[in-house]
């Protein structure tokens, strides 16, 4: 009898509280966004299941949450808390992405450097809410809107908080469609949506095989700290362009990026348990991320505005919102605005430049605000 | 401590405004670098193009203007040239001495001429390694 006991008082069913509960309704949210809403399924299938194994209330001390030093889940969240799984990712996002329309339109990758504002007025924000500078640079990359530049520089800087920073990058990221739209039609007139570009140039072989070394050495030389993203962000990219290591670039950008993806999301979600997670931190954490992610929209169509004072061949605004480094979301939500306002106007190459010069420019913060608080 | 003075307590204004100037300018100057990429890929591509022309000119045409043609090799030459030198040298002679009397003499295709006419049979094997003229 008293081994039975023993036993159900060991139980999920025992030891579980309120907060349990609403972290399980949370994951399963999550679940439902990602498979009946296909809401960035990617990301948010892994993490939603990770919230609910991370939230299965257990009995410390036998090594099985995501916390104890000698748990399977801790070795996974190792990647995570050391910055390996965004490396891994980002090698993979260089060996998928195409610079050919960036190459094409140098002048795109201004709108991706704008749109970075959004970190800095966050940042700003973030301090002005009590936050300290390095929770306050780790709530402010959201607005960057890149998973993995996320949870590498959170992990770098406020470790405590990689769970309602990812989760809120990622949820964001998803929402999208809902938060960018409103934004950019605010923002924009009816002429300016209706803006043509021109038709891109031809690239040769020989620009994109030398578009990777000079990206690494530019942008790494002003921001070494960034090197752990745009070092195989760049070599990625050289692989999938060169031609003679075709394996390793297939590779790189399936089952490398979806393994590292796989053992992201799944502890990181994991990690979210909710003595961590149900805090009022949390609260301004998802509050300062919707103000980052409008107000990098904001910028990078405002950005776009300016930048046809002063230019002959008029660029259309609409552009600045896919400067937001959330690939391809972002970059989709600009080619949709673009069709309602002209059937006939296709954005989509013109957008996908500045969501590249975004993911780039995301990563360059990163570098910067982990050297200014290091 | 919140608001504006926990701004700038923190050095707030001052890492915002700096880490935006630093990103626009890395992002300005990166696009002005790959604005003169086409260039740079022109000026590669033609130095490439142009080493494999010339390589290709060589192999098809290796004999052009400025460049000296090597001599013409006549057999009945060699032989009118290295007999006198075999006379002098008297029968049986040695292959290395007409050899050196011949190259003494600064006369062309010394080598060649010599086995040309052992392979024709004008310099035939004698005794004790050494050889004789036979017209």
């Amino acid at each position: 009898m008293d081994l039975l006991i023993q036993f159900l008082s060991n139980t999920g069913y025992y030891l579980m509280d309120f907060r349990n509960v609403i972290m399980l309704l949370v994951g399963s949210l999550f679940l439902y966004l990602a498979i009946a809403k296909e809401y960035e399924p990617l990301l948010l299938l892994p993490i939603g299941f990770g919230v609910l194994v991370g939230n299965i209330p257990f009995f410390k001390g036998f090594g099985l949450g995501i916390y104890e030093s000698n748990s399977v889940l801790h070795y996974l969240y190792f990647g995570v808390t050391t910055g390996v799984y965004p490396s891994i990712v980002f090698l993979g996002l260089g060996a998928m992405t195409d610079f050919t329309s960036l190459l094409a339109m140098p002048r795109l990758m201004l709108l991706g450097a704008a749109a970075q504002m959004g970190i800095y007025f966050t940042l700003i924000s973030a301090l002005a809410l009590g936050f300290l500078p390095k929770e306050a640079a780790s709530i402010a990359i959201i607005g960057g809107a890149d998973g993995p530049t996320s949870i590498f520089l959170t992990a770098k800087l406020a470790p405590h908080l990689i769970g309602p920073i990812a989760i809120a990058a990622y949820s964001y990221m998803a929402l999208i469609p809902i938060i960018q739209p409103p934004i950019m039609r605010l923002l924009t007139t009816q002429k300016e949506r209706r803006i043509q570009m021109p038709d891109m140039r031809d690239v040769s072989r020989t620009e994109k095989l030398l578009f990777p070394a000079a990206g690494l050495i530019l942008c790494c030389f002003l921001a070494p700290a960034s090197i752990p993203l745009l070092g195989p962000f760049f070599f990625g990219n050289l692989m999938k362009e060169s031609g003679v290591v075709d394996r390793l670039a297939q590779t790189a950008r399936t089952a490398i990026i979806d393994t590292a993806t796989i053992f992201l999301g799944f502890t990181v979600g994991a990690s979210t348990q909710a003595d961590v997670f149900l805090t009022p931190k949390s609260v301004g954490i998802f509050f300062l991320g919707a103000i980052a992610f409008s107000i990098a929209t904001a910028s990078g169509v405002l950005f776009g505005k300016i930048m046809n004072l002063f230019m002959k061949q008029k660029i259309n605004p609409l552009l600045g919102a896919a400067g937001v480094s959330a690939v391809p979301g972002s970059a989709r939500e600009v080619h949709q605005v673009g069709l309602k306002s002209d059937p006939s106007n296709y954005l989509l190459m013109h957008a996908m430049a500045c969501n590249s010069s975004g993911v780039i420019g995301s990563a360059i913060c990163a570098g910067i605000l982990w050297s200014f608080l290091v | 401590m919140y608001g504006l003075e926990a701004i700038s307590a923190q050095n707030g204004w001052a890492m915002a405004i700096a880490g935006a100037l630093i990103v626009m300018a890395g992002l300005m100057v990166l696009s002005l670098v790959i604005s003169q990429l086409h260039k740079v890929a022109a000026f590669l591509e033609k130095r490439v193009e142009k080493r494999s022309e010339n390589k290709q000119a060589l192999k098809t045409a290796p004999k052009e203007a400025g460049v000296p043609k090597p001599p013409a090799f006549d057999i009945d030459e060699a032989q009118a040239r290295l007999k006198p030198l075999a006379a002098e040298l008297g029968e049986p002679f040695e292959l290395t001495s007409l050899y050196e009397l011949a190259n003494r003499g600064e006369l062309p295709h010394v080598h060649l001429s010599i086995r040309s006419l052992r392979e024709s049979k004008v310099i035939v094997p004698a005794e004790d390694g050494r050889f004789v003229w036979r017209d």
